[in-house]
């Protein structure tokens, strides 16, 4: 939304902007004459951010995070939708599952990291079932509230009108149900990236989860920051690619609103 | 009237009427058969105790645990961190959410900012607060305020932006200001939204709370699970059972503050059709 607004309207760019650049000015002066280990000079982060991160080889630390993150966002997306939708179909199995679907949404996922340690061990399968496990909730349930929130007139409409089975699904269920589909997709991905970081803190030699952590234990605080800003970079590009992919397949649910809501 | 465009609170809202409705017989059979499938595999040697314990060990264990009083001073360790930070971090957002909402300029200014910090895993800040308390009680609460202002913010001042014109119009020429305009007019037309935020971080804050334990060490559930599987398979058990109290943990909270928005908010429109 708040995108949109600004590639549509430049002026408003700039007040969207100005804090921004009065905060990391605030950032720079403040920590510019630092001797605090804890909190070094905002321009020394920056030059070690270059050298590690764009001359350097911590690169590959990223790549290892987000091939975890994608594949296992990209299971609990699709077995999420999907047995949301299965569930959905099936009332009796719906009714008789519900409690435990429920209990492990509201599970704090994290909890799980360690069982899932003793069961997968500590390599690239554990941290993509970790990832995938935690994230299919938010998606899966969000499915099948958006669906079982469809409209029954529309449901009998369309039967009425001989539509039955895929053709049902495409042409109602998910126009109706979409929405909120994104929604859940939209939790699930921040579930996600916290995940990712957590299973690389808690027993990784790689990623960059790993490397947050190594370089606080070993007292590198400036490599640290460089670590923290660049994780705050991947959460941020993340959602806004999100936010993009979702205008991109709701457009026509957003151009509705906006008609709706003109007064 | 609707309630308008952006971020509407029923989105995203997973309310457990869709979940808990009638069938009781039903499913207690399928927990019963669950329960026996899970001994089955564990007596059939399917599931060996170093993968996973069996069921009436992990029960065993829990009921061990329940009795004690290591499980009870855990789960008041990791509510403590919750609920502090939910009230600090929560009342911060409230109170600056409601400002910033108040003046456009304000509210276009700082909404990017605030959507950025939004987007950052709160996990990255996790080593700063690590290395400025230590892994304390205040660590926990740290991290978990931090979590909570930015999405509750984010919800308070689309909450505020959304105030029909006329009541503050019609406050305007009532004379209502200052605080009580804050308390009678733009909290009220506020709360839909700032309830769907409470419920959506206080989940998020029980999230951190074991992560910060998990990982900063800090005292509560979260840390009972990382010592039981480090001791090894003869504590398995204790995991499990512990792993089961965190998703009671998360049902009560749930359940608690859906009932309370239900309480709270009847006489809104976005809660009469449930009456």
């Amino acid at each position: 939304m708040i995108m949109r607004q600004w590639l549509a309207r430049p002026a408003r760019a700039l007040t969207g902007l100005w804090l921004f650049a009065v905060l990391a000015a605030a950032w720079w002066v403040t920590s510019a004459g630092s001797t605090s280990p804890f909190f070094p000079p905002l321009e020394t982060i920056l030059r070690r951010l270059y050298q590690l991160w764009f001359a350097g080889s911590a690169k590959q630390q990223l790549a290892s995070s987000l091939a975890h993150f994608a594949l296992g966002y990209a299971i609990a997306a699709v077995a999420g939708i999907g047995i949301g939708a299965l569930l959905w179909s099936l009332r009796r199995v719906r009714e008789a599952t519900s409690p435990f679907v429920y209990f492990l949404y509201v599970l704090p996922t994290p909890v799980l990291v360690p069982a899932i340690m003793t069961i997968f061990g500590i390599g690239f399968a554990m941290k993509v079932v970790i990832i995938a496990f935690a994230a299919v909730w938010p998606t899966l349930l969000n499915t099948l509230d958006g669906m079982n929130g469809v409209d029954p007139v529309k449901l009998d409409s369309a039967r009425v009108l001989g539509l039955s089975g895929p053709a049902m699904v495409r042409s109602v269920v998910l126009p109706a149900a979409g929405p909120q589909i994104v929604a859940g997709l939209r939790n699930s991905l921040q579930v996600s990236i916290i995940l990712m970081v957590v299973s690389e803190i808690v027993a990784s030699t790689g990623g960059i989860g790993y490397f947050i952590l190594t370089a606080q234990q070993n007292f590198s605080f400036v490599d640290m920051w460089t670590g923290i800003i660049v994780l705050a970079l991947i959460g941020t590009v993340l959602n806004l690619a999100f936010v993009l992919a979702e205008h991109w397949v709701l457009h026509w649910h957003y151009g509705a609103r906006a008609t709706e809501g003109k007064r | 009237m609707r309630v308008p465009a952006p971020a509407a609170p029923r989105l995203a809202s997973v309310t457990s009427e869709t979940l808990i409705r009638n069938g009781l017989a039903a499913r207690l059979a399928v927990l019963l058969a669950a329960l026996g499938l899970w001994q089955g595999l564990s007596a059939s040697g399917l599931l060996t105790p170093d993968l996973f314990p069996s069921m009436t060990s992990t029960l065993a264990a829990l009921w061990h645990e329940l009795t004690g009083a290591v499980l009870w001073a855990a789960v008041r360790d990791t509510l403590a961190a919750w609920a502090a930070g939910l009230l600090i971090g929560g009342g911060c957002a409230i109170v600056i959410g409601s400002l910033l909402g108040l003046s456009a300029f304000a509210y276009r200014s700082a909404i990017p900012v605030i959507e950025f910090f939004k987007t950052i895993p709160v996990i990255a800040i996790l080593p700063i607060a690590l290395l400025l308390f230590g892994a304390t009680l205040k660590m926990k609460f740290v991290l978990v305020a931090f979590g909570v202002f930015w999405p509750l913010a984010i919800q308070v001042i689309y909450g505020v932006r959304s105030i029909d014109p006329v009541s503050l119009d019609t406050a305007a020429v009532l004379q209502v200001r200052g605080l009580r305009r804050f308390l009678v007019v733009v909290l009220p037309s506020a709360a839909p939204f700032i309830a769907t935020g409470l419920r959506v971080s206080a989940a998020v804050a029980l999230i951190l709370d074991v992560v910060a334990e998990l990982i900063g060490g800090g005292s509560g559930v979260g840390l009972q699970i990382l010592t039981a599987e480090n001791s090894g398979p003869t504590a398995y058990p204790i995991m499990y059972s512990y792993i089961l109290v965190a998703g009671l943990l998360g049902v009560v909270l749930a359940g608690g503050f859906a009932l309370a928005e239900r309480r709270v908010l009847h006489w809104h429109e976005s809660q009469r059709s449930q009456a």
